[in-house]
C-alpha cells in the first residue's frame, strides 16, 4: 500500500507542472499584447513597458516558465502590479477566512448529504425519496448568490437570527467565528448537498440490493445497522470520489459567497485583482486552489484503499 | 437454497422481485407529443426554455423601455404599475434589464454547449483512435480539468477585454475538458462492440467507421452533457458579471443586474431578487430538460439517480 500511495503521489507532479505550464502561458495565449491589456486603457507606453518588465514579458518563453516554475517551487508567486507586495504574502493574509468557510461547508455537507442520500434510497419511491430528490434538484439549480441573499434576507434581515455579512477570525472565539460562516456555509453548500445527496442514494440503491445486505437482514440486524455500517461502507467509493470533484465547486462558488457576505477572503482578494487587473495575483490564486484541487483529488484515491482494500493500480 | 430442494420455486427466480419491473405494460405513444407525455420532464423544461427564449426575443416588444435609459430623477423606485420591477441605482427600469439580460444568458448558454460539445466531439475522437495522440491529450485535459472551471475563466476573462464574445469562449475552454473525456470514454467502449470489428473488418475505412457507428452513439449522452453544460455556462456567466469579470456593465445581463444591486441590497432587495429569480428558473428548466433527457436516452442511469 505504501508503494502505490507513493506512485500517486508522483503521478501528481506531471499534472501539476501542466496545470502551471497552463497558467502561465494563458499570458500569451490571450489574444493582443498581455502588458497593454493588464495596463487597461489609459496607460502610457511607460506605464504598459513597466509591467512588461515586471511581468518579464521581454525574455524569452522558456526561460520566463523556468525562472516562474523556479520561484513556485520556492514559494515564490511573484510580485503584485498594483501594490508591489509578493503575492505569495497578500495570499496568506487572506486564506483564514476562506479555508474556514471551506472546511465548515465541507462539514456541513457530508452531515447533511450523505444521511439524506441514504434516507432516500431506505425509501426509494416513496414520498420521502421524492422530496429529497426534488430538493436536490432545485438545490442544483439554483446559484450560490441566489441562495445566499435568500437566506442572509430570512436569517439575518427578517429573523435577525445571524450576523448578516462580515467575518470575525477564529482567535476571537468559536461561536462568533462559527455564527458568521453558518449562512455562507449553507449558501456555498445548497449545491454541494444536492450533488452528493443524489450519489449517495444512486450509489446505496445499487448496494442495496447485493446479497450481502439480504444476509445482514436474514440474520436480524436493525435497520440502522444495516443502512449505516453494511450498506454505507460498501457504498462508499463513488460518494467519496464526488466528494473530491465537487470541490472545484466549492472553490468556485467559495469566491461568490464571499462577495455577497462581505468576507475578506482570497475570493474578495480575486474580484479586487480582477478590477485592477493585476494578473500575477490572478495566478497566484489560481494555482493555489489548482494544486488544493489536486491534492484532494490524491487524498480522496489514498481514502479509497482504506476504504476498500480490493483497490490497488 | 440447495437444489434437491422440493419447493416448488426453482432458484432462478430468486431474482424475481425484480421482474415485475420490467413486465408493466407501457403504453406505447409515437411522435412528439407521445416522447413528451412519457417523459413529462423534459416536457415541462422545454416548455419553460422555450418561454425564456421567446421573452429573450420579442424583449422589445413586451412593454419594455430602453435598458440602458437613465433618469436619475426616479432612482431606486418600489415594484409598481408604472416600474414592474422598480427601477435600480441610476433609474433604469429594472423589468426592461431583466428580460433583455435573458438574450445574454441564453445566448452565452446556448453558444458554450454547441461550442464545447463541438471542440469535445474533435478531441475526443482523436483521443479515441489516435493513440499516441490520446495519452499527450488526456494529460493536457487532466491538468485543464485541475483548474476549478469558474477561476479558469476569471483568469481568461483577466486577460481579454470584457466582451459576450470573450466571455463564451473563456468558459467554452474552461468546458472542454469534460466533454472530451465523455466523448473519449464512450468511443473506447464501442470500438469494442462486435459491429464496429465487423465494420472493420469488411474493409470500412475508419472515417466511414467513425461517421457510421462511433458518431450517432456518441449523440445521445453528448446531447445530455450539453444540456448540463449550457445550464453550467449560464451560472458561470452570471457569476463572471456578478464579480465584475465577465459582460461588459453597458450590457444587461442578470449577474450585471445582480452586481449593481449588491451595494443596496439590504434596502432595496428586489434589485437583486428578480434577476435572481429568473435566473434561478431558467437553470432549472434546462436542468429538468437534461434529466429528462437523460431518463429517456439512457435507461440505465434513469434506474438508478
Amino acid at each position: 500500500m505504501v508503494s502505490y500511495i507513493l506512485r500517486r503521489v508522483l503521478s501528481t507532479l506531471p499534472v501539476m507542472g501542466i496545470v502551471a505550464l497552463f497558467v502561465f502561458s494563458l499570458l500569451y495565449i490571450a489574444p493582443g499584447d498581455p502588458a497593454a491589456v493588464i495596463a487597461g486603457d489609459q496607460a502610457s507606453p511607460a506605464d504598459v513597458e513597466r509591467i512588461r518588465q515586471s511581468l518579464g514579458l521581454d525574455r524569452p518563453f522558456l526561460v520566463q516558465f523556468g525562472s516562474w516554475l523556479w520561484n513556485i517551487v520556492h514559494g515564490d508567486l511573484g510580485t503584485s502590479i498594483f501594490t508591489n507586495l509578493p503575492v505569495a504574502k497578500m495570499i496568506a493574509q487572506r486564506i483564514e477566512p476562506t479555508f474556514s468557510l471551506m472546511a465548515i461547508t465541507l462539514v456541513l455537507t457530508i452531515f447533511v448529504a450523505v444521511p439524506l442520500g441514504v434516507v432516500a434510497a431506505w425509501k426509494a419511491g416513496s414520498w420521502v425519496d421524492r422530496t429529497i430528490m426534488a430538493f436536490a434538484v432545485f438545490a442544483f439549480s439554483l446559484p450560490v448568490f441566489v441562495v445566499g441573499y435568500v437566506l442572509a434576507y430570512v436569517f439575518a434581515l427578517q429573523f435577525e437570527w445571524l450576523p448578516v455579512q462580515g467575518y470575525t477570525p477564529l482567535a476571537a472565539g468559536l461561536w462568533p467565528w462559527l455564527q458568521n460562516l453558518i449562512l455562507p456555509a449553507l449558501a456555498l453548500g445548497s449545491v454541494y448537498i444536492a450533488l452528493i445527496a443524489r450519489i449517495t442514494r444512486a450509489s446505496m440503491l445499487e448496494v442495496l440490493q447485493q446479497d450481502y445486505v439480504r444476509t445482514a437482514r436474514a440474520k436480524g440486524l436493525g435497520q440502522q445497522n444495516i443502512l449505516f455500517v453494511h450498506a454505507l461502507k460498501n457504498a462508499a467509493v463513488p460518494i467519496v470520489t464526488v466528494i473530491g470533484i465537487g470541490i472545484a465547486l466549492l472553490i468556485g462558488g467559495a469566491v461568490v459567497t464571499e462577495s455577497v457576505f462581505a468576507i475578506p477572503g482570497l475570493g474578495r482578494l480575486t474580484i479586487d485583482a480582477i478590477l485592477r487587473r493585476d494578473y500575477p495575483v490572478i495566478q497566484g490564486i489560481v494555482l493555489l486552489f489548482s494544486f488544493l484541487y489536486v491534492l484532494v483529488n490524491l487524498m480522496v484515491d489514498v481514502v479509497y484503499t482504506l476504504v476498500d482494500p480490493r483497490i490497488r493500480y | 437454497m440447495s437444489t434437491t430442494s422440493t419447493s416448488p420455486v426453482p432458484p432462478g427466480l430468486v431474482i424475481a422481485p425484480q421482474l415485475p419491473d420490467l413486465l408493466v405494460p407501457v403504453a406505447i405513444r409515437r411522435g412528439v407529443f407521445g416522447f413528451l407525455r412519457n417523459h413529462p420532464t423534459v416536457a415541462i423544461g422545454g416548455a419553460l426554455l422555450l418561454c425564456l427564449v421567446l421573452v429573450g426575443i420579442f424583449a422589445p416588444w413586451l412593454g419594455t423601455v430602453d435598458p440602458t435609459a437613465l433618469a436619475p430623477a426616479k432612482r431606486t423606485r418600489l415594484p409598481s404599475a408604472e416600474y414592474w420591477f422598480g427601477t435600480d441605482l441610476l433609474g433604469r427600469d429594472i423589468y426592461s434589464r431583466v428580460l433583455y439580460g435573458a438574450r445574454v444568458s441564453l445566448t452565452v448558454g446556448l453558444s458554450v454547449a454547441v461550442l464545447s460539445s463541438l471542440a469535445g466531439l474533435a478531441i475526443g475522437l482523436v483521443s479515441g483512435f489516435v493513440r499516441w495522440a490520446d495519452s499527450i491529450l488526456m494529460r493536457f485535459m487532466d491538468g485543464l480539468m485541475s483548474i476549478p472551471p469558474i477561476l479558469l475563466a476569471v483568469a481568461l476573462m483577466a486577460l481579454t477585454r470584457a466582451s459576450v464574445g470573450n466571455v463564451i469562449l473563456a468558459i467554452t475552454i474552461a468546458e472542454i475538458p469534460r466533454v472530451s473525456r465523455l466523448v473519449r470514454s464512450v468511443v473506447l467502449s464501442l470500438r469494442e462492440q462486435p459491429y464496429v470489428d465487423a465494420a472493420t473488418a469488411s474493409g470500412t475505412r475508419t472515417p466511414m467507421v467513425i461517421l457510421r457507428h462511433i458518431l450517432p452513439n456518441t449523440l445521445a449522452p453528448m446531447l445530455v452533457q450539453a444540456t448540463y453544460i449550457c445550464a453550467s455556462a449560464m451560472i458561470v456567466e452570471s457569476i463572471l458579471s456578478f464579480i465584475g469579470a465577465g459582460t461588459p456593465p453597458t450590457i444587461p445581463s442578470w449577474g450585471n443586474i445582480m452586481a449593481e444591486g449588491r451595494a443596496l441590497w439590504q434596502v432595496k432587495p428586489y434589485i437583486v431578487f428578480f434577476p435572481a429569480a429568473f435566473l434561478s428558473v431558467t437553470v432549472l428548466a434546462v436542468n429538468l430538460l437534461g434529466d429528462g433527457l437523460r431518463d429517456a436516452l439512457d435507461p440505465r442511469m434513469a434506474k438508478s439517480l
